[in-house]
């Protein structure tokens, strides 16, 4: 009986091109809108996640480890899987419903995005934010964090996003 | 033997709380619609049987405990729990919305 789609949740992307992604709820529109008459919800997160930093990186090999690209986008809350997670980046500011009308107003929107998740991920903060959802290896779950990820991966495998998914980890063939 | 004489009554009584429920109460049947009951924060307990695919458990009971909503595990199948809401069809989980004149949603969730 909480409500718990809210501003500030991390969800997880089940549908469309960015199936498998986390993002941030920025907005939620429960009732919708004229144009989306479905409980619906703006959504800030994770093109393409920072690769993994390592303690032997040079600064500059860690500031290019640490980029991350951003999207901006509605979703349909039927395509989220609500995790129990919040990252509080404040991107209210940023990320408003008006940024995605126009191109250019959407990349300025998503460069911002970009930065303040860049900072925040090298604070070392949320760190479950920005770790790709991996498939798990065993099916025995005993914690309760890999219990989402075996949840998450076997929705999205579905739904046959899974290619998405085994295709970024190398030794599984 | 007790232990089940006493699930048998408990059972029983469930069944007659659930009828209460679909005479009296508000409620929505099956999976999309109990998930969009948890997700518009509506649904007060969810009911769900026990062949379902363990999957969808954990998915429903995953989004009850986001909405901290009670989650009872029926003691019978789909068949059976359709036929405890007096439908002619199965239903694998449901979410009672308004409870009406039962007292479903203050007793039950105890056993989960």
């Amino acid at each position: 009986m909480v409500k718990f789609l809210k501003t500030n949740k991390a969800v997880i992307i089940l549908q469309g091109r960015y199936a498998g992604r986390k993002g941030v709820i920025v907005k939620s529109f429960d009732d919708g809108t004229r144009d989306r008459p479905y409980g619906h919800c703006l959504v800030a997160g994770l093109k393409k996640y920072p690769s993994k930093v390592i303690k032997r990186d040079s600064a500059k090999k860690t500031a290019k480890k640490s980029r991350v690209k951003c999207f901006i986008k509605l979703v349909n809350y039927q395509h989220l899987m609500p995790t129990r997670y919040t990252l509080d980046v404040d991107l209210k500011d940023v990320v408003t419903a008006d940024s995605l009308s126009s191109k250019d107003k959407k990349v300025t929107a998503c460069k911002e995005t970009k930065a303040r998740l860049e900072e925040r991920f090298k604070t070392g903060k949320n760190r479950w934010f920005f770790t790709k959802l991996r498939p798990p290896k065993l099916i025995a779950v005993q914690d309760p964090i890999d219990y989402l990820l075996l949840l998450s991966y076997h929705m999205l495998s579905c739904t046959g996003k899974a290619c998405i998914l085994s295709s970024a980890s190398s030794d599984e063939i | 033997m007790v232990a089940a004489k006493k699930t048998k009554k408990t059972h029983e009584s469930i069944n007659n709380r659930l009828a209460l429920v679909m005479k009296s109460g508000k409620y929505t049947l099956g999976y999309k619609t109990v998930l969009k009951s948890l997700r518009n924060s509506k649904g007060k307990l969810i009911i769900i049987s026990n062949n379902c695919p363990p999957l969808r458990k954990s998915e429903i009971e995953y989004y009850a405990m986001l909405a901290k909503v009670g989650v009872h595990h029926y003691n019978g199948n789909n068949v059976d729990l359709g036929t405890a809401c007096g439908k002619y069809f199965r239903v694998c989980c449901l979410s009672i919305i308004d409870a009406g004149d039962s007292d479903i949603i203050k007793t039950v969730p105890g056993d989960h």
